[in-house]
């Protein structure tokens, strides 16, 4: 290379660098998020966006769930309280929990302590009267005669009624999980479990790394030997979704940039092109995070992952431009070639993209907004910066290709017929197979693999979790207002309980009273004075001292000054941990979960509920409607976008036959692929649809090159050069999508590298003229 | 059976700390059975209760507390499992694990009778006063959740003979068994 050609180069150093800065710049000052809900939409109804915000930030999002296994139990028990000691010191979590005993001794238990007067259903009118106080007395007495002594005279002495021993039964009946050394096991086999809340909020990344490395440091500190480590729960999943997706990205760019480079250097052998081709791409993506950050105020890791690939098509503009001039020709005279064809290209893709945006969902828009972006960007550096770049350099490929080797490949459009012959034949089997199947199941798009899922369900259902797909609903104007139907929907429940339609049912009202009740009960309390009486007399013939109740006589004078305990008073982390699954507040409105355990009867609880003013939800089929309702919008944005691309090809090309063979070609591929999709077993999803736009985007590109009014065989065969060259760019790049763990990026990256293939070939076949001597030979 | 409950101590203990030679003799003892007699004292009550009935331990963790009066009742521990029998009344069943406090109130005197030094020091802080033939172990809780319902247990002892168990409750409450050997 001499001096003066590297002087030639200089611009489009600058260029580079220039392009790359910015990129930098901007990729490292806008807010980048990875958390799978953001991509979904808001919900249309209050249940739905309840759903929503409970699965984006609502206390279960922080639940985390170990499991220890592959040990003897008692080494297995050993683990577990080894690391549940020590993740309590750490001072992440709210609180630790791996045993029953865990509420012996703890902040709640003293709140259970003092407030058991207004939160004790063995308050009653008649638990205070001197018959009732009388015959507590010699329970009690009872007890203290046997070898419970110790444990009697505790509670027994400040709480003859047994309001606080109502309580504790309240607590422990929720769980009844086999336990080993006071360690919960699961039922059925070796397993020792834990359940932890971490303080930081399910989606805060860096806070869950901080709880995960807490939490493998205690398991290795804890001597584990063979046993090993299970942990599940919407916060694992979104550190586990997000560490996947940031190494699936990584590995795209690193290989798509190799790869892309070395096709690029094969066919021009040149490295200003590399730099050149670059340049658009670059400033295209800078540009679309800028804007997607300045409309959402974030931009989502997917939209970013997928947006970036996405304009990888833009990589096209300059290769078309580079790959369609002749050596030492003016930039005008390249442009005059191809700039009809160009400027139709990046408007209907554009337009076509432009659906996106409107689909409701937000993961969807912000792509739609960062592909349209990008991709006018690059268009626009392509169109009116690179001409200066390309000719002040020189730059055009080394040859425009063998006119003789041209003809031949030409002639492979005599066989258009059968071709369009196997296309019928391929949609007409995809028709009597009953079209294409569509994912209507949320969980397909999720990021969490199926056996995560599948662990998160065990565990759930080894700890006796209640329900999280079926349960019950009552929205009220407050907290108050929630508890208050909750308490009138007990009765409805114990109903339900014993004509064995469910085994229970947790709801907030259980562990927190409404204020009503509370009130009510402390209504109950007689003061001191009356009290003191009554003790008295009710010890007439009692071996006890005079003084043995005062302590009860106290604590019942203390609790008639105690305000209700209100859900936003309760600091204790076991209580709290207990209500803030089971209450929750959205938009105004509030919300108290009724979550059955073991519900047999679906359709009998559903009844229940909606005759008494609750509402019954199916998760599932509340999220799946969610995403099917959006479809159905994003289907009409689609068409839109699509008609709005033909109306421009129709008028750019003002020729109806040109415009029925460009139609026919995109169509053509859109039809096979879904086909051939079909055929492999893949159901398919909104993801599918928004990979056949881009299939539908590139294929105008070739369509549109090939459907040039031809000048001449050189120009003909450096088209093919150039679009087989975009179309290798296009393959590799979405064949490496394909590679992802990521299932949402390995369906687009199947899906458009199929259809990018089939739209090359279908543009070739139906978008261009055959040779004019060939058509003589066929005839 | 008598004895068993009367083997003196093996020489072999002697070269031991005192403690480790006492508890390697009483874990030489595969099964005992004594009468008992508790006097509870108790701060609530104008006079002290008295109860009376039998003892019986088999090794390693096998131990009943059959109370005669003044209400008949059954305690039976075996393993991780108490079982609480009062008069006719239905049994009721608890898992020593759930329930920690009532563990360490078992352990206290399973693990004497066992003489499972290890078991003992997981709960409690141990101390021995006295010689092999007349000894005394002080029990004093570890955990703070015991300690909050018992401040002491004072076992009291003559070779492999277990004489008095003394329960100090943190509210200072007190129980005094005294044990007798079966003639």
């Amino acid at each position: 290379m001499t001096i003066a050609r590297r002087w030639r180069g200089l611009p489009i150093i600058v260029a580079f660098a220039g392009a790359v800065l910015a990129a930098f710049l901007v990729l490292s000052q806008v807010t980048i998020r990875t958390d799978m809900s953001e991509f979904l939409p808001p919900g249309r109804t209050p249940v739905a966006r309840l759903m929503l915000q409970q699965f984006r930030s609502g206390a279960a999002t922080s639940m985390v769930m170990l499991a220890v296994e592959g040990a003897p139990p008692a080494a297995l028990a050993r683990i577990s309280r080894s690391m549940t000691a020590a993740l309590d010191r750490s001072h992440l979590f709210m609180f630790v929990s791996d045993g029953d005993a865990s509420l012996v001794g703890s902040d709640t238990e003293q709140v259970l302590l003092r407030y058991r007067y207004l939160l004790s259903p063995a308050v009653t009118p008649q638990a205070f009267s001197v018959p009732a106080l009388h015959a507590d007395m010699g329970r009690l007495l009872r007890g203290l005669e046997s070898s419970a002594a110790p444990l009697v005279s505790q509670f027994g002495l400040v709480d003859p009624p047994g309001a606080f021993l109502a309580l504790l039964r309240q607590w422990i009946g929720a769980s009844q999980v086999r336990s080993v050394d006071g360690v919960w096991f699961a039922p059925h086999r070796d397993r020792a479990l834990i359940v932890l809340r971490s303080r930081a909020q399910g989606m805060d990344l860096e806070g869950q790394q901080r709880a995960q490395a807490a939490i493998e440091a205690a398991f290795a500190n804890a001597d584990p030997g063979g046993a090993h480590l299970l942990s599940a729960g919407p916060a694992v999943f979104a550190r586990e979704a997000a560490d996947t997706m940031r190494g699936d990205v990584t590995m795209l760019s690193i290989a798509s940039t190799v790869l892309l480079a070395a096709l690029l250097f094969w066919r021009f052998r040149s490295v200003w092109v590399l730099l050149l081709v670059a340049v658009p791409v670059t400033l295209g993506i800078a540009a679309a995070a800028l804007a997607v950050q300045v409309l959402f105020g974030f931009v989502h890791g997917v939209a970013i992952g997928f947006g970036v690939t996405m304009l990888g098509i833009t990589l096209d503009y300059p290769v078309l431009l580079v790959g369609h001039r002749k050596l030492a020709e003016p930039a005008a005279d390249t442009l005059r070639r191809i700039g009809q064809a160009f400027r139709l290209a990046v408007c209907s893709a554009a337009l076509g993209l432009t659906g996106m945006l409107f689909t409701g969902i937000p993961g969807l828009s912000q792509l739609g907004c960062f592909s349209v972006v990008g991709l006018v960007v690059a268009a626009g550096v392509t169109r009116w910066l690179l001409p200066h770049l390309i000719v002040a350099a020189d730059l055009a490929p080394v040859s425009a290709g063998d006119p003789a080797h041209l003809l031949r490949v030409e002639h492979l459009r005599a066989w258009r017929g059968w071709v369009a012959a196997v296309c019928v034949a391929a949609v007409a089997g995809l028709v009597a197979a009953g079209g294409p199947r569509w994912q209507t199941n949320l969980a397909a798009l999720s990021p969490v693999p199926p056996e995560a899922m599948n662990l998160d369900a065990a565990l759930r259902r080894e700890l006796g979790a209640p329900d999280t797909v079926l349960m019950g609903l009552v929205q009220g104007a407050s907290v108050q207002d929630v508890l208050q139907q909750e308490e009138d929907l007990v009765p409805t429940i114990d109903a339900l309980v014993s004509r064995n339609v469910l085994a229970g049912a947790e709801l907030a009202a259980r562990y927190l009273p409404s204020a009503r009740t509370q009130l009510a009960r402390r209504a109950m309390l007689p003061d001191a004075a009356a009290l003191s009486a009554r003790v008295a007399q009710a010890q007439t013939g009692l071996p006890f001292r005079p003084s043995a109740f005062q302590p009860f006589v106290d604590a019942v004078a203390a609790s008639r000054a105690l305000p209700p305990l209100l859900s936003a008073d309760v600091a204790a982390p076991l209580f709290r941990a207990r209500i803030d699954a089971l209450l929750y507040s959205h938009d105004g409105v509030h919300y108290g979960l009724i979550t059955p355990i073991e519900l047999h009867d679906p359709a009998a609880f559903a009844a229940a509920l909606r005759r008494s003013n609750g509402r019954f939800v199916d998760m599932a089929d509340e999220m799946n409607r969610l995403v099917a309702d959006y479809t159905g919008t994003a289907w009409r944005w689609f068409a839109i976008g699509g008609a709005s691309a033909l109306a421009v090809i129709a008028a750019g090309l003002r020729s109806p036959r040109r415009v029925l063979a460009v139609a026919a070609a995109i169509l053509a591929a859109l039809l096979t692929t879904v086909a051939i999709l079909t055929a492999i077993g893949t159901e398919l999803s909104l993801i599918q649809v928004v990979s056949l736009q881009l299939v539908a985007g590139v294929g105008l590109d070739y369509a549109l090159f090939f459907a040039r009014r031809q000048l001449d065989q050189e120009e003909r065969a450096r088209t093919l050069r150039t679009l087989v060259t975009c179309n290798a760019m296009t393959v590799v790049t979405f064949g490496v999508l394909a590679l992802c763990r990521t299932p949402l990026l390995r369906q687009i990256g199947l899906t458009v590298a199929i259809g990018a293939v089939l739209a090359l070939v279908f543009a070739f076949l139906f978008a261009g003229v055959l040779p004019r001597d060939s058509q003589e030979e066929c005839g | 059976m008598l004895g068993i409950l009367w083997t003196p101590l093996r020489a072999a203990g002697a070269s031991l700390p005192p403690i480790d030679a006492l508890m390697q003799a009483l874990a030489g003892v595969p099964a005992r059975r004594a009468d008992f007699i508790e006097i509870k004292t108790i701060a609530a009550l104008s006079e002290p209760i008295t109860a009376t009935g039998a003892l019986i331990y088999r090794r390693p963790d096998y131990l009943a507390k059959i109370t005669a009066a003044p209400h008949a009742e059954q305690l039976v521990v075996d393993g991780d499992q108490l079982t609480l029998t009062e008069g006719t009344e239905a049994s009721h069943v608890i898992a020593l694990d759930s329930h920690p406090r009532l563990r360490a109130l078992v352990d206290a005197v399973r693990g004497t009778l066992s003489g499972n030094l290890a078991s003992l020091r997981r709960q409690y802080t141990v101390t021995m006063t006295g010689s092999l033939t007349a000894w005394r172990l002080d029990l004093t809780p570890i955990e703070a959740g015991v300690a909050s319902l018992i401040r002491l247990i004072a076992i009291e002892g003559t070779g492999t003979t277990l004489r008095t168990v003394r329960t100090v409750q943190a509210n200072g409450d007190e129980s005094r068994m005294t044990i007798n050997p079966e003639p």
